[in-house]
């Protein structure tokens, strides 16, 4: 398998505090990882440093071959990974549609694209599609992940890299989520999970991480993760 | 009745000036949550500029640039002062935009008063005369007068606002805009440069700001380093009137004052005026904050 994500040692800091310490992991074409552990231990970090919101102090981050370090959030979208950030972020005056052309501001001069870019949602959601020109912030919780989900499909991800997808959601909802995302791993794109239910996780991807105090403590196949003592103690219950 | 109209037409066309400030105001300030106090001198600098131009292609002042040249000289001048808009930003601003909000909003008054000054030292502090002069006739509508002149500022001013409404509603830019007023850091996140939108939102701010300058000096005859101040202050209160951040705001917000003040002069007199505008600020800061649309319109631009 074709190695696409290396992250080496990197250091991420929030002021003086050391969110992310010498954490390395790497991510292989066609696959979904998945990145576990508890609450303010890294996982959101690790997001925010591979897409630019956050410059590490240092290590490595390599895409494709390339260094991601001190590009600007912009170009690393542009290169092929997208962010759904945690809590949806969607734009809420703004309507659905609009927020999917958004999604798409990369290629804003390929109407076609973003044209057969928002039917594609619209297939894949059709709840979305009777509310096209609704604003997004009137739609429910799970609507709106979804439209999180479709704005970030928009941009032609090769890597997606999904923060919670499902929180605070009911658990019909939490399931027809993974469905999905296990849809658009099947359709190419390589995928980067946070959740805090592992169980949901695991049962989605190929491979786990565990991350304790911005540190990567386990990582091993999602298989074996689902045996494995600590995981089971701390995150899928005795 | 015709004093009431007459007042009614003169109060259009300071409400559009008015409006066109405040369009710049409120778009800063809704998608930087700043309130740039140098936005009025942008006004300032395109009755300059506009003087600088129209005097240089018309020579001693003739109306032989013709119709079409005047047009030239319009958005020529626009275009500049947009352009300093955004060196502007890119000077002053853009490093201060992680810095508390007082450090830039000091910083505004500084850009204002550096604008202010620098005109003075290149055009003197005497006020200048306007070189062209607009034709004294028009309309009488029941018993009231309205001259060409009016009817083609408020109608320029008016298309300056729905290409501006457009823009915002119908591009992936004005889109953009309204997308980073909500929340900056998901707009990174879809491949937005958002620096380069803010950069836009000070061109087109000051490019409005230009166009109200020099219609205003055209319409006035006299134009002079310091325009910007009080005007700018002006702006201010019909973006609050409005509901700051707002666009449709704005524009309500621009003619409401400029009404109230043409009716507020005639009626009280002219002393009265700048109390009516700060009077109206200080009741809606105190009564109703988020002005007449901000509670209503969730959406901030």
């Amino acid at each position: 398998m074709k190695s696409l994500l290396k992250l080496t040692n990197v250091n991420s800091y929030y002021g003086k505090i050391r969110a992310l310490n010498n954490l390395s992991l790497e991510i292989n074409e066609g696959e979904i990882v998945a990145l576990l552990g508890s609450n303010g231990a890294g996982k959101s970090t690790t997001l925010k440093t591979i897409s630019g919101l956050i410059k590490p102090k240092s290590g490595e981050i390599e895409w494709n071959g390339q260094s991601l370090v001190g590009v600007p959030p912009h170009k690393i979208v542009e290169s092929g990974i997208i962010h759904v950030p945690e809590g949806r972020r969607i734009f809420g005056g703004l309507t659905i549609t609009e927020n999917l052309e958004l999604g798409a501001f990369t290629f804003r001069k390929n109407k076609k694209w973003v044209k057969e870019g928002i039917e594609r949602s619209f297939d894949l959601f059709p709840r979305l599609k009777e509310r096209a020109k609704q604003p997004a912030g009137t739609l429910s919780g799970g609507e709106q992940q979804m439209l999180a989900i479709s704005r970030g499909l928009m941009g032609d991800p090769k890597l997606l890299m999904l923060d919670e997808p499902s929180m605070g959601l009911a658990p019909i909802i939490v399931q027809e989520i993974m469905r999905i995302i296990k849809e658009i791993n099947k359709q190419g794109t390589t995928i980067l999970l946070i959740e805090q239910n592992a169980k949901a996780a695991l049962r989605l991807a190929n491979r786990g991480y565990l991350i304790e105090i911005g540190n990567i403590i386990l990582h091993d196949t999602a298989d074996v993760l689902r045996e494995d003592d600590k995981i089971i103690k701390a995150y899928l219950g005795a | 009745m015709d004093v009431f109209l007459q007042i009614f037409f003169d109060g259009l066309v300071i409400g559009a000036f008015y409006s066109l400030i405040a369009l710049g105001y409120t778009m800063v300030y809704g998608i930087i949550k700043l309130l740039n106090f140098a936005h009025g001198d942008f006004y300032m600098l395109g009755a300059f500029i506009g003087y600088a131009l129209l005097s240089f292609f018309t020579g001693d002042g003739g109306l032989n640039a013709g119709l079409l040249g005047i047009g030239a000289v319009f958005i020529v001048t626009m275009i500049i002062v947009g352009l300093a808009g955004m060196g502007v930003e890119r000077i002053a601003y853009r490093p201060l935009l992680t810095a508390p909000r007082l450090s830039i909003l000091i910083t505004a008054i500084g850009v204002s008063l550096s604008l202010e000054y620098a005109s003075m030292i290149g055009w003197g502090a005497s006020y200048k005369v306007y070189p062209i002069k607009l034709p004294k006739n028009g309309l009488e509508i029941i018993g009231a007068q309205i001259s060409f002149a009016q009817i083609g500022l408020i109608v320029l001013s008016a298309l300056l606002m729905i290409g501006l409404r457009l823009f915002i509603e119908k591009t992936i830019y004005g889109k953009a805009m309204r997308a980073i007023a909500l929340d900056q850091a998901a707009c990174s996140l879809m491949g937005i440069n958002v620096y380069r939108i803010i950069s836009l939102t000070f061109f087109i701010g000051a490019f409005l700001a230009a166009g109200a300058g020099i219609m205003s000096g055209v319409y006035y005859g006299t134009i002079n380093f310091m325009m910007g101040f009080i005007i700018g202050l002006k702006a201010f209160t019909a973006a609050v009137l409005g509901g700051i951040g707002n666009i449709t705001g704005a524009m309500i917000g621009g003619l409401v004052l400029g009404l109230v003040e043409s009716y507020g002069t005639y009626y009280l007199g002219g002393s009265w005026k700048d109390v009516l505008a700060f009077g109206i600020l200080i009741l809606f800061l105190v009564f109703k904050p988020t002005g007449i649309l901000g509670a209503k319109e969730m959406e901030r631009m």
